[in-house]
């Protein structure tokens, strides 16, 4: 009998449940009256990944690049020959993966037939089938996938930026990997790691919507089997990372109306204690919203200048191993923004920021967090990423009281360090007149 | 499922849908227009003027700042058309009162509306000359970058010469010179000849005090000499005539194939959602099994399917050499469904995959709200669950007869410069 955990926040008015499966799978339940629920299956193993061991293995296995993604396609290959998307099309629900720097997840939603299509996850999930052949065929298909994001602008402009930011770290590693790497790819090395990072131990599991915890420790009980659990070692290889920003500049050109632009800020401090480091994040994302918003100075500045037409998208990323911001947007002359903003931020850096802009900004960062609630599909993410990090949902809250006007302008000195800044940039093809 | 309905106005009505279940509110303000070459680009222009700045907000950064202020609530200018409809305004988002920790989010953003709506922000009388040019900008930058998503602009070029010469053509947002010709006056003239004549639909959906919504509302819009302009709901034309064949050249690698089709003189939503849903808009389709899976044509192959316009599309991204042998597919796996050749399997996934979507609507206070305005529109008096419920009674043969009335009318090819142009 499995200890099941209750949390509960009376402010959100939510609860959910959460237990460890006797399998080593960590299991979290959140019900939600919603027509539509959902359930993400998910492994701590992603493109930063590649080079690992298990404990008492003498060498670490390196691996090409774009594998974690490789073997997230072949995982829908069931061993019977049957596209694991069938079995979905069977009970009406909708599925999908994806890859990522730091996991890889399987997903699905659904409004009726629930319990069974979550069985359908965790039976092809937990059934790796690779040959030579499927391989092979696969290499193709992905082939083609990496030339559509090639042709892609945000494709380019993000990649742009993490290979102009970071030297040696891992997050600059292509998450679909090259033509030539894929290549290297046989069944094998998939074997291989699948059998290290697909462990039940080292994977999560998040339902919300109509569901009951009870039902789906019984599905867990049904279909997962009891294993060792054996310690994975990681070597992101972070201490030959410079301080500073590897290049300042990164650009390419595309097939696009206007030019695009990225500018990223690489933040060598991360704190290792999971709440401090999600503390950091949200205090970052409150000094986004302050500085680059459509109520700021700056997007109000630039837009009087014609320098931009659209509103600044601003994003934090985080994770144990890396630390970056990163705002972007459209303009007829990147460089002209970028100017602006290493001065803007000397300014602000000098003058002080706006006691208001954070009061409104922290209104908005709370909002935010309690709208999220309204979707099943946010929460049963948010439960992965909480779990991946190490923090507990509710607590993102109470971390977002928590920050101090005296705290985002700390973080707007140690952060925005001109050394660490570089900027990703994608121009339309120059057409020659006709 | 509309708890209730309130008339404030002459042709201004409040829907309120009551529930629950989420942490937001949601209220849009649509107004209603048909398409017209002379007025849609400017009533497309509406929102953008008014949400820009107001009276009370005199700024972008005074309007984003109250948002703000009001617990991070959005405000999205909207400008869809639904068959001869142009639907215009305004949604906006919020969080509930519950979670606002004292400050009376529901009242503040109907207040806030109602200044951005019947209080613009004008100078000598008209729309600011500065603010006119912003976002004509945006909206001329808006335009050209239709371009820039081929499956989508191929849509749009096969529609434009399936319906030329009818009102389903006119394209809502005008072109580049139409929008540069814009002067503060024009637009401003525009607005006024709106707030007149503009039959009005605002939805509500969440947990609110809907009269004080509505006598809100209701007091603005007695300050106006409303006089609604009737429109009359069009039936599209049966049309059988030679297919149209347009092929455009553009900087692409991939050829865009759309093909556009008349419907019949059905106009049961329900057995169109479930056609289409068979022939072309799920993974498990006849044209995602065999146009893409089997026959490797394709990446991309759906159908997108307009009752309100009396068409359907086929769109789909292929090697330039192989149009001829996609049409043929396209076209073959249409008359199977016209010989009621579908298995039970087909149409099994077809009604679970719409059951779905219907199911679906329920979780999303904007979609509840979009998918009620447009039956209202049509003149139907319907309810997602409704429609779900009607889908195990279709039969194939009923399927069979829909395809049976639909014909081929216009195929729209773009595709990069081959050697033998």
């Amino acid at each position: 009998m499995t200890n099941i955990t209750v949390k509960e926040s009376l402010a959100l008015n939510e609860k959910y449940y959460t237990f460890k499966h006797s399998s080593g799978l960590t299991v979290y339940v959140f019900p939600k009256e919603m027509s539509s629920s959902y359930a993400l299956f998910a492994t701590r193993y992603g493109a930063i990944d590649n080079k690992f061991k298990l404990e008492g293995d003498e060498e670490f296995t390196c691996v090409p690049d774009g594998i974690a993604h490789f073997l997230e396609h072949k995982m829908f290959e069931c061993e019977n020959g049957v596209d694991a998307f069938e079995l979905f099309s069977r009970t009406g629900a909708s599925a999908n993966a994806y890859t990522s720097n730091t996991r890889t997840a399987y997903l699905f939603s659904a409004t009726e037939n629930f319990y069974e299509s979550l069985e359908y996850l965790l039976d092809f999930v937990t059934h790796p089938y690779f040959t030579e052949q499927t391989v092979q065929k696969e290499q193709g298909i992905i082939g083609q996938e990496l030339k559509m994001y090639d042709d892609h602008p945000m494709a380019r402009l993000e990649k742009g930026l993490l290979q102009a930011l970071y030297k040696k770290n891992k997050i600059r590693i292509d998450v679909g990997g090259t033509i030539e790497s894929i290549a290297q790819i046989n069944a094998d090395l998939l074997y291989k790691c699948y059998n290290t990072f697909y462990s039940l131990h080292n994977m999560v599991l998040a339902v919300c919507g109509g569901v009951d915890v009870e039902k789906i420790e019984q599905i867990c009980d049904k279909l997962l089997k009891d294993s060792e659990e054996k310690k994975i070692i990681r070597d992101y290889e972070c201490d030959d990372e410079p301080y500073e920003a590897y290049k300042t500049r990164s650009e390419c050109s595309l097939s696009v109306s206007k030019p695009l632009f990225a500018i990223g800020v690489k933040i060598n401090a991360i704190p290792s204690e999971p709440n401090k480091r999600l503390k950091q994040f949200y205090t970052m994302s409150i000094l986004n919203e302050m500085l680059y918003s459509r109520s700021s100075e700056m997007f109000n500045e630039l837009y009087d200048k014609n320098l931009i037409t659209h509103s600044i998208s601003a994003s934090v990323e985080q994770y144990n191993s890396y630390f970056f911001n990163e705002i972007y947007s459209e303009s007829s002359d990147p460089e002209a923004v970028y100017d602006y903003f290493v001065s803007h931020i000397n300014d602000k850096k000098k003058n002080g920021l706006s006691l208001e802009a954070f009061e409104l900004a922290k209104r908005t960062l709370y909002a935010d967090n309690i709208m999220m609630y309204d979707s099943v599909d946010d929460i049963a993410d948010a439960l992965v990423t909480n779990y991946l990090e190490g923090t507990e949902l509710f607590e993102n809250s109470n971390i977002i009281a928590s920050i101090t006007f005296e705290d985002v302008e700390e973080m707007l000195h140690s952060a925005y360090d001109e050394r660490c800044y570089a900027m990703s940039v994608v121009n339309p093809i120059e057409k020659e007149e006709k | 499922m509309i708890t209730k309905q309130i008339q404030i106005s002459d042709g201004v009505t409040i829907n309120y849908i009551e529930t629950e279940k989420f942490k937001s509110n949601y209220i849009s303000v649509n107004f209603i227009s048909e398409l017209d070459k002379e007025s849609s680009f400017l009533n497309s222009m509406i929102p953008r003027i008014l949400s820009h700045a107001s009276g009370s907000y005199p700024s972008q950064a005074d309007i984003d700042k109250r948002l703000q202020y009001l617990y991070s609530a959005s405000l999205t200018t909207k400008n869809t058309s639904y068959g001869q409809y142009h639907i215009f305004g305004f949604l906006s988002d919020m969080l509930n009162d519950k979670y606002a920790l004292g400050t009376m989010v529901a009242d503040e953003m109907v207040n806030f509306l109602c200044d951005i709506i019947f209080n613009p922000y004008l100078e000598d009388g008209v729309f600011s000359k500065q603010f006119t040019e912003n976002e004509k900008l945006e909206m001329i930058d808006s335009i050209e970058a239709e371009i820039n998503s081929k499956t989508s602009y191929s849509i749009t070029r096969c529609i434009e010469n399936m319906f030329e010469g009818e009102i389903f053509s006119i394209r809502k947002t005008g072109t580049v010179e139409d929008v540069e010709k814009i002067t503060p006056k024009m637009l401003y003239d525009a607005y006024k000849n709106a707030l007149s004549t503009c039959r009005v639909e605002i939805y509500a959906v969440g947990k609110l005090d809907i009269d004080k919504v509505a006598s809100t509302f209701k007091a603005h819009f007695d300050k106006i000499e409303r006089s609604v302009t009737k429109i009359i709901d069009i039936t599209p034309a049966l049309i059988q005539r030679e297919i149209k064949q347009i092929c455009e050249i553009d900087d692409v690698s991939q050829g865009k194939l759309c093909m556009g089709f008349r419907l019949g003189k059905s106009d049961d939503a329900v057995l169109a959602n479930l056609f289409s849903e068979l022939y072309g808009a799920s993974p498990t389709s006849k044209l995602f099994v065999n146009v893409r899976e089997k026959k490797s044509l394709c990446y991309t192959c759906r159908s997108i399917m307009s009752l309100k316009t009396g068409s359907m599309c086929v769109v789909a991204g292929i090697e330039a050499t192989n149009k001829e042998v996609a049409e043929k597919a396209i076209i073959e796996q249409l008359e199977c469904v016209k010989r009621a050749e579908i298995t039970d399997e087909e149409l099994e996934s077809a009604k679970k995959s719409l059951k779905n979507a219907y199911l679906s609507i329920y979780d999303r206070p904007s979609a509840l709200a979009t998918w009620s305005l447009n039956r209202k529109l049509s003149g139907v008096d319907s309810t997602p669950m409704l429609e779900y419920e009607r889908l195990d009674l279709i039969t194939k043969e009923q399927i069979a007869s829909f395809a049976q009335e639909i014909n081929l009318d216009t195929v729209y090819f773009m595709r990069g410069e081959l050697e033998n142009d």
